[in-house]
């Protein structure tokens, strides 16, 4: 039963009320995955309220296949993804030098990483190390919550690939998430 | 190594949310709200669709011209079978006419032709 069944059907008809009271409930969610999935890049933001404002677009599309919650973490991946190739193109064309996939050297062991801000940069970062088709299932199913048959539904790929994926990407997040726990452990 | 795997997760879980932010859901009312602006001349499904109509009514227009245009034409005589230039004018055949003669007689109406 998907919690946002009623309020879902309410926007659709038009109701903004209860589109603003989705807002509410997903903002938290959204934004840290499409920060996670930009890198925490400038732009974010902006491209998490695109997610909504694409949500509200095409709710009449929501044919209730899947939760709500599901839903528009396809739609955010698709356009995180969609900015991506376009951001890449833009860089092709002025000939920055690509930034691809992020080296990140995590603090020393025993420095303090106890505030929340320098947490979520740190969990950021690593994530942002992986390539994408690690990062994202990874994302959705550690930080996001979705279970395996959602992502992979969500992905458009088999259930195995997406245990596996995750797998691999906990084993390269280990080394680097490390300063974590072993804080917690000092304090 | 499930320990590892099980270490990570909840490390990840552990990821804070960020702060709330009062005005996100204004923003996205306001994005919603806002009109796409010139760049949404760029938009070709957008006035594509928009010129729908005027693109019907020009193609009805068209329609309807050509039809009395068509019948009309039906009107306009055969320059082959017209009588100015039927080579069954007399004067054509006579081998004693100079090229002048046929020339103007050519040019002319049969009728001032003949008078001659």
């Amino acid at each position: 039963m998907d919690p946002d069944r009623e309020l879902v059907t309410a926007a659709a008809a038009g109701s903004r009320e209860a589109f603003d009271e989705l807002v509410r409930r997903h903002r938290a969610a959204i934004v840290t995955l499409v920060g996670v999935l930009t890198g925490g890049r400038d732009g974010a933001d902006d491209l998490a309220q695109e997610v909504f404002v694409r949500a509200w677009r095409s709710l009449s599309g929501f044919r209730g296949e899947s939760t709500f919650r599901t839903w528009l973490h396809r739609v955010a991946v698709n356009l995180v993804r969609t900015s991506q190739v376009r951001e890449g193109r833009l860089r092709r064309i002025f000939a920055r030098p690509s930034a691809g996939e992020e080296v990140f050297d995590p603090p020393a062991p025993g420095e303090p990483i106890d505030a929340s801000l320098a947490r979520r940069q740190l969990i950021q970062r690593a994530l942002a190390s992986l390539p994408e088709e690690l990062r994202v299932p990874v994302t959705l199913r550690d930080v996001q919550g979705l279970e395996y048959k959602e992502i992979a539904s969500l992905l458009r790929v088999p259930i195995g690939t997406v245990e596996s994926r995750i797998f691999r990407a906990r084993q390269r997040l280990k080394p680097l998430l490390e300063p974590l726990w072993k804080t917690n452990r000092n304090s | 190594m499930e320990d590892e795997q099980e270490l990570v997760a909840a490390a990840l879980r552990s990821m804070p949310q960020p702060d709330a932010d009062a005005g996100f859901v204004a923003r996205v009312n306001a994005r919603i709200d806002a009109a796409p602006g010139w760049l949404g001349l760029a938009d070709f499904r957008v006035w594509t669709l928009r010129l729908a109509p005027a693109l019907c009514a020009l193609a009805l227009a068209a329609i309807f011209w050509q039809a009395p245009a068509s019948s009309s034409s039906a009107s306009v005589p055969d320059p082959v079978s017209s009588p100015s230039f039927s080579p069954a004018s007399s004067s054509d055949w006579q081998t004693d006419v100079s090229g002048d003669a046929l020339l103007e007689a050519a040019l002319k109406p049969e009728g001032s032709v003949r008078d001659r």
